[in-house]
């Protein structure tokens, strides 16, 4: 089922706007992460969708219908919670069979599609256990079936993972993005975690302050992110960000100049930073002092002095140890200039040329 | 070894409390198998010579025991179930309704804790003879029906279920009504058979309501059919205690089977009360 938000508009106290003129559509049978910190919307903007709160203005549309005034009684999406909120006193078969009881499906049947769900999420040998006796994953994949029992037209998922050590968190996600693959349920899932948005998405929302700071694929949002928002807020480690004008000297020759006087932060990922030009597509070569370097498992980086800034770099593992000072390169690919509104003006379209 | 002192201490102190609570209840048992001057015999005597057995058989013929117990069975059955179901709705209301004045009316109502049972006694009086009712169920049962002490422990309970469920069950398709009985209260049931014990007893044991609003011999409850042994002429200890000891009998049943809940919920009541 495709969702559509028109000028959608959220105010707890009627002063101030927890969401603001929210537009945008999700397409039918996509997988699609609402990201970002905590407090930018993201559980809200899922509660809207869930009818679970009713919007201040603006529309809301299911496909061509418009569910505005729908409650979430008559929404009819499937949701996740982060903490599962399973029914403590029902066993896991009735736990998934609890949405059909409330649609009068009769209890063979009903007991028959709890089985079938407790099978595509791995659940079936639980199925006479209460919530309290399963594991963590296994109460989520519980959730999960029992979100699904009533053929939702959306699955909706709130920070499921959070409450999930890591390796499971891993495992949970790919189950998540292979549960959706073969129900073909159209899926919003809340998360603050990029690695896990990242991975499971056809797109990616990103949220702040109550605004869409970008909505596009995984790849778009880490290759062109569209503000010094999302550029700062994904990627691991956090891109190096300096005032453009200290690379002002560097970038004359190779950047326009209308373009450089506006240019007020630059950013610059850390794989940007690279000790050789082999022709991986180099913007432009910069003198700078090798700081420091440090080794955690597979990954090496090193931090690099240039004009009184610090830049971290994933890339210059290979050099020797001696060199202190030196000349390194920018590729165009992971370099990003930013005006003083914070909208992209410059980098993105690496691939393009 | 002060470890060891202080435990023998606690037992000690616990022990004491257990006989001083124990005492009257195995004085009444006593008492009820014992001949007319064995009661009053001084210094007192614990073990009867011979167990009055027959007692028991005259105390039941003394009054319409089995007329009292049936009372006694309805009315405690009425306003249990009746004030249990009023505060499920109205904790459930007060716990997670949102409505205009619901804070002030909660105060209110949490203010009308303090006056105490007596002084109701003589308003409620006035209105039930008003109404009429007087020596009928009606007045033995109505009064009870709503009782702001359950309806505030059981919204305790109901307030501490977390959030989430109640949104999972909206998305599940249960409106307000459905979630409250098929998912609130189930979760609720350690508080509830609580409550509901201590309503079953205190009705049970009421005294001084029924043998205000009852005249007649037929609408009497088994409390205060206890009377019918204390006459002008004195009290015949032996069978008020023979009687006295089959009343409570059916609540210490009760008490054994579900000790457990009363506890939890007495301490849960208390701890968030």
């Amino acid at each position: 089922m495709k969702v559509t938000f028109k000028d959608v508009r959220l105010s707890y106290d009627g002063k101030t706007d927890t969401l603001k003129q929210l537009n945008f559509t999700i397409p039918d049978g996509a997988l699609v992460s609402l990201l970002g910190p905590s407090g930018g919307g993201k559980t809200t903007t899922l509660n809207l969708i869930s009818g679970l709160l009713p919007a201040t203005s603006g529309q809301i549309f299911f496909g061509d219908t418009d569910v505005t005034k729908q409650d979430a009684l008559q929404r009819k999406v499937g949701m996740v919670f982060q903490n599962y909120a399973l029914y403590p006193h029902l066993s896991v078969r009735d736990n998934i069979a609890f949405p059909l009881k409330m649609q009068h499906v009769a209890k063979a049947e009903r007991y028959q599609k709890a089985e079938e769900l407790a099978k595509l999420v791995h659940v079936d040998d639980q199925l006479n256990k209460k919530p309290g006796e399963l594991s963590g994953g296994q109460q989520q994949r519980v959730a999960i079936a029992r979100a699904l029992a009533k053929s939702p037209s959306l699955l909706l998922l709130d920070e499921p993972l959070s409450n999930l050590d890591a390796r499971l968190r891993i495992e949970m996600r790919e189950e998540i993005r292979r549960i959706q693959r073969e129900t073909g349920v159209t899926t919003i899932f809340v998360t603050h975690d990029q690695d896990e948005a990242l991975h499971i998405s056809d797109a990616i929302m990103v949220l702040n302050d109550g605004r869409i700071q970008q909505f596009s694929t995984p790849t778009q949002l880490y290759d062109r992110p569209e503000n010094l928002f999302v550029a700062k807020f994904i990627g691991e480690p956090v891109i190096n960000t300096l005032p453009a004008e200290k690379l002002a000297a560097d970038l004359t020759n190779h950047i326009d100049g209308d373009i450089l006087v506006r240019a007020e932060t630059a950013g610059i990922r850390s794989e940007a930073i690279v000790p050789n030009d082999y022709g991986q597509g180099v913007l432009t070569q910069i003198h700078a002092s090798l700081h420091q370097a440090q080794k955690y498992g597979r990954e090496a980086t090193a931090t690099l002095d240039y004009q009184g800034e610090t830049l971290l770099s994933t890339e210059l593992a290979g050099l020797p140890r001696d060199q202190s000072e030196g000349d390194f390169f920018l590729t165009r690919a992971g370099f990003f200039l930013f005006d003083n509104r914070g909208e992209l003006i410059y980098g993105g379209d690496a691939d393009d040329q | 070894m002060a470890k060891r002192l202080s435990r023998v201490l606690l037992y000690l102190i616990v022990i004491l409390g257990g006989i001083t609570m124990l005492m009257p209840f195995l004085w009444m048992v006593s008492t009820s198998l014992k001949t007319a001057p064995e009661t009053i015999k001084v210094p007192p005597l614990w073990i009867p010579k011979v167990f009055q057995w027959g007692n028991y058989a005259k105390a039941f013929d003394a009054a319409p025991f089995a007329r009292y117990f049936v009372n006694s069975v309805i009315v405690t059955v009425a306003t249990t179930v009746g004030q249990l179901f009023t505060s499920i709705l109205a904790a459930f209301a007060f716990a997670r309704l949102q409505f205009y004045g619901k804070n002030l009316l909660f105060l209110i109502f949490l203010g009308t804790m303090m006056i105490p049972g007596e002084m109701l006694i003589i308003p409620n009086f006035v209105t039930l003879s008003k109404l009429s009712l007087i020596d009928t169920y009606g007045a033995l049962i109505i009064p009870w029906l709503a009782s702001f002490f359950t309806v505030f422990t059981l919204r305790q309970t109901f307030q501490s279920t977390p959030d989430q469920i109640y949104y999972a069950a909206k998305i599940d398709g249960a409106s307000d009504w459905k979630y409250l009985w098929t998912v609130l209260v189930p979760m609720s049931k350690s508080t509830i058979t609580a409550v509901t014990v201590l309503q079953v007893i205190g009705s049970w044991n009421a005294f001084m309501w029924p043998l205000i609003v009852t005249n007649s011999e037929t609408m009497r409850t088994l409390p205060v059919g206890l009377q019918a042994f204390t006459t002008d002429a004195g009290t015949q200890y032996q069978l008020l205690m023979a009687a006295s000891t089959f009343v409570i009998l059916p609540m210490v049943i009760v008490y054994i089977f579900l000790q457990k809940y009363i506890i939890a919920g007495i301490s849960k009541a208390g701890l968030k009360g």
